[in-house]
This record gives C-alpha cells, sequence and structure tokens, in this order.
C-alpha cells in the first residue's frame, strides 16, 4: 500500500497589496482630523479665553488709569474711543467673574476683550437704548449665563462719574398682572413700560438680522418716539443656544437709580452690589 | 503615516521618543497659536452681535 504523501507547504507568498497602505494611511488621516477637530473645541472654548482675560486686563488697567488722571467733574458721559474701555459692567446674579469693562465697538477683535458697546446706541444713562454685545462660548464668555438671569436682576453700569442702576424687565410670563407692590423694594423702578414699549420684556430670543432691539425704543423705526419720551433702557445681546449662534439672546433692562461717584472716596459701591 | 515618520526618526527608541513629543508639540501649537486664530472668523460659531 503506498501512501502518497504531501509535502508540507508553505502558505502561499503573500503578494504585497497595494491597497493596504493606502487604506491605512486613510485611516490615520481620519483619526489625525478628529484630533483636530476636537482640538480646535478645546481652543474656542478655552484658549480664546486666555488671550482674552489678557486683553480685558489691559483694557481694565486703561481705563483705570484715565479715570485716576480725569478727575469727577462732569456728569455728561465721556464720549467713547473705538476699540477702547469706557465703563464697567457689574452683574451680580451672574457671580465672580464680573465685573467686566465695556469696550466701544462690535467688531470680533474689540468682542474679544471683552463686552462690546454698539457705537451707534445711547452711551450709559442716556434717553434710548445702551447696547452691548457679549460672548456666549469662549473668549471668556461674558455672557454665558444670560440665560440665568431674572426680572428685576441688576445691571450696574459703572462709568467715569456715575453709577447706574439697571434692572431686568419684567419676563414675557411676568408681564400680565404685574404688581409693583408684591414684588418688593427689589423690584422698584420695575414695570412693563407700555405704550410703544409694549412688547418689550426682560429677556426675548429673535434671529440675528433682528437688529431693531437695539433700537432706541426695541422693535420701533428710530425717531419714531421723540427722545424726551424715551425710556432709559440697557440692552445685552449674544448669542442662543449656547455654543451656537444660530439666534440671538436678547436681555431688556430699565434704569432704576443713579449715584454719583464721590471723587475722594472711590470706594464707596452702590448698595446693589452686595456687601 | 506614523509608521512611516517613526522609522525615519533617528536614534535610539528613547531618542525617537523625545522627538515625536516635540514634534506633537510643534503641531499642535502651530494649530492653536495660528491656524485656529486664521480660521475662526470665518467659521460661523461665535458672532454675538446683530447683523
Amino acid at each position: 500500500m503506498t501512501t502518497t504523501r504531501i509535502p508540507a507547504q508553505s502558505p502561499p507568498p503573500e503578494r504585497p497589496s497595494r491597497l493596504r497602505p493606502v487604506l491605512r494611511g486613510l485611516g490615520e488621516v481620519c483619526i489625525t482630523l478628529g484630533l483636530i477637530v476636537l482640538l480646535f473645541v478645546f481652543y474656542e472654548l478655552r484658549v480664546t479665553s486666555w488671550f482674552s482675560a489678557r486683553e480685558q486686563a489691559r483694557a481694565t488697567e486703561q481705563l483705570r488709569q484715565r479715570w485716576q488722571r480725569e478727575p469727577v467733574d462732569t456728569e455728561e458721559p465721556v464720549d467713547p474711543v473705538a476699540g477702547e474701555g469706557f465703563a464697567r459692567l457689574h452683574v451680580p446674579a451672574l457671580g465672580p467673574d464680573f465685573p467686566f469693562t465695556v469696550l466701544e465697538g462690535t467688531d470680533q477683535s474689540t468682542l474679544s476683550a471683552g463686552p462690546g458697546h454698539y457705537a451707534e446706541s445711547a452711551l450709559p444713562g442716556q434717553r434710548g437704548n445702551f447696547a452691548v454685545a457679549g460672548h456666549r462660548a469662549g473668549r471668556m464668555a461674558p455672557f454665558a449665563e444670560l440665560d440665568e438671569l431674572e426680572s428685576c436682576d441688576a445691571l450696574v453700569v459703572e462709568t467715569d462719574s456715575q453709577w447706574y442702576v439697571y434692572r431686568v424687565l419684567p419676563l414675557r410670563g411676568e408681564v400680565d398682572g404685574w404688581d409693583p407692590e408684591q414684588r418688593g423694594r427689589r423690584c422698584s423702578g420695575v414695570a412693563p413700560i407700555g405704550g410703544p414699549y409694549r412688547g418689550v420684556v426682560g429677556r426675548t430670543v429673535v434671529e440675528p438680522a433682528r437688529r431693531e432691539v437695539i433700537n432706541p425704543v426695541p422693535g420701533q423705526p428710530p425717531g419714531t418716539v421723540p427722545r424726551q419720551w424715551r425710556s432709559r433702557l440697557i440692552t445685552l445681546t449674544t448669542c442662543h443656544p449656547r455654543y451656537s449662534a444660530e439666534k440671538r439672546m436678547i436681555v431688556h433692562g430699565v434704569l432704576t437709580k443713579r449715584y454719583p461717584k464721590v471723587a475722594d472716596r472711590p470706594e464707596l459701591k452702590p448698595p446693589e452690589l452686595g456687601r | 503615516m506614523y509608521a512611516w515618520i517613526w522609522r525615519h526618526l533617528p536614534g535610539s527608541v528613547p531618542v525617537k521618543v523625545v522627538q515625536a513629543v516635540v514634534l506633537v508639540a510643534v503641531v499642535v501649537a502651530v494649530l492653536l497659536f495660528v491656524v485656529f486664530p486664521w480660521v475662526e472668523p470665518v467659521l460661523p460659531f461665535t458672532d454675538p452681535t446683530l447683523e
């Protein structure tokens, strides 16, 4: 009996596949792109804040020096210089990140240093609408928690000579049946304004094109309400939802109090700031 | 790609590791401080102003 013995064969030599290195390279590129996107998120949310903190500190220092140089002697607001700080915004309800120095202008480089004042809008304390834009995510995100503001929360603006205490207007659901007596002292001076201001509430979300919310009377074409009939409002604008720029969140407040600064007592602060 | 770079780094393994770390750091720094600030204004994520 004969057995045919099949000699052990080595596996066929692997043909060098041309596809494999290409696929591997493609996979590596995909992973790399994913890592770059993650790094970009980190950049947007953190790294930009480091840069902004430096710019904000510089603006604050310049403002402090200017206020020290030019003693308080006038109630007239000083015309702000584009790209430079001219006021301080204190919002006790938003915690220890505040106050921020508000700069003049709303271009990207100005806003990266802090909240920016819409140049054509009113100055703090004036009749009309003092409108300020600020980032909601990244770049220190001064207005990150704007959605947490409630009616009557204080928005205090400090200028070279004055403290202006604005307070958030009644929110949409609170306008009907707003009773100042029930609301207590915190809300004194806050109520739905009515007239041409009907529909102006504490907080809204609008399309980015709705620029009329920063008009002297929000929602009304400029010039329809004579200056002497205008209220003194503040308007804050930021991105909405957070991490997107699809819409804008708008907060309106009304001036309720004003305290002149005392030149030789710079440490005096309005009671609204607490402590 | 990464294997090719690794093969072409000179020196022993520890030396290669050091070089690799330095390379990664350089790439990250270029992205954070040059590339991202440059592309960011074009991307529609962060504009808080009204049009």
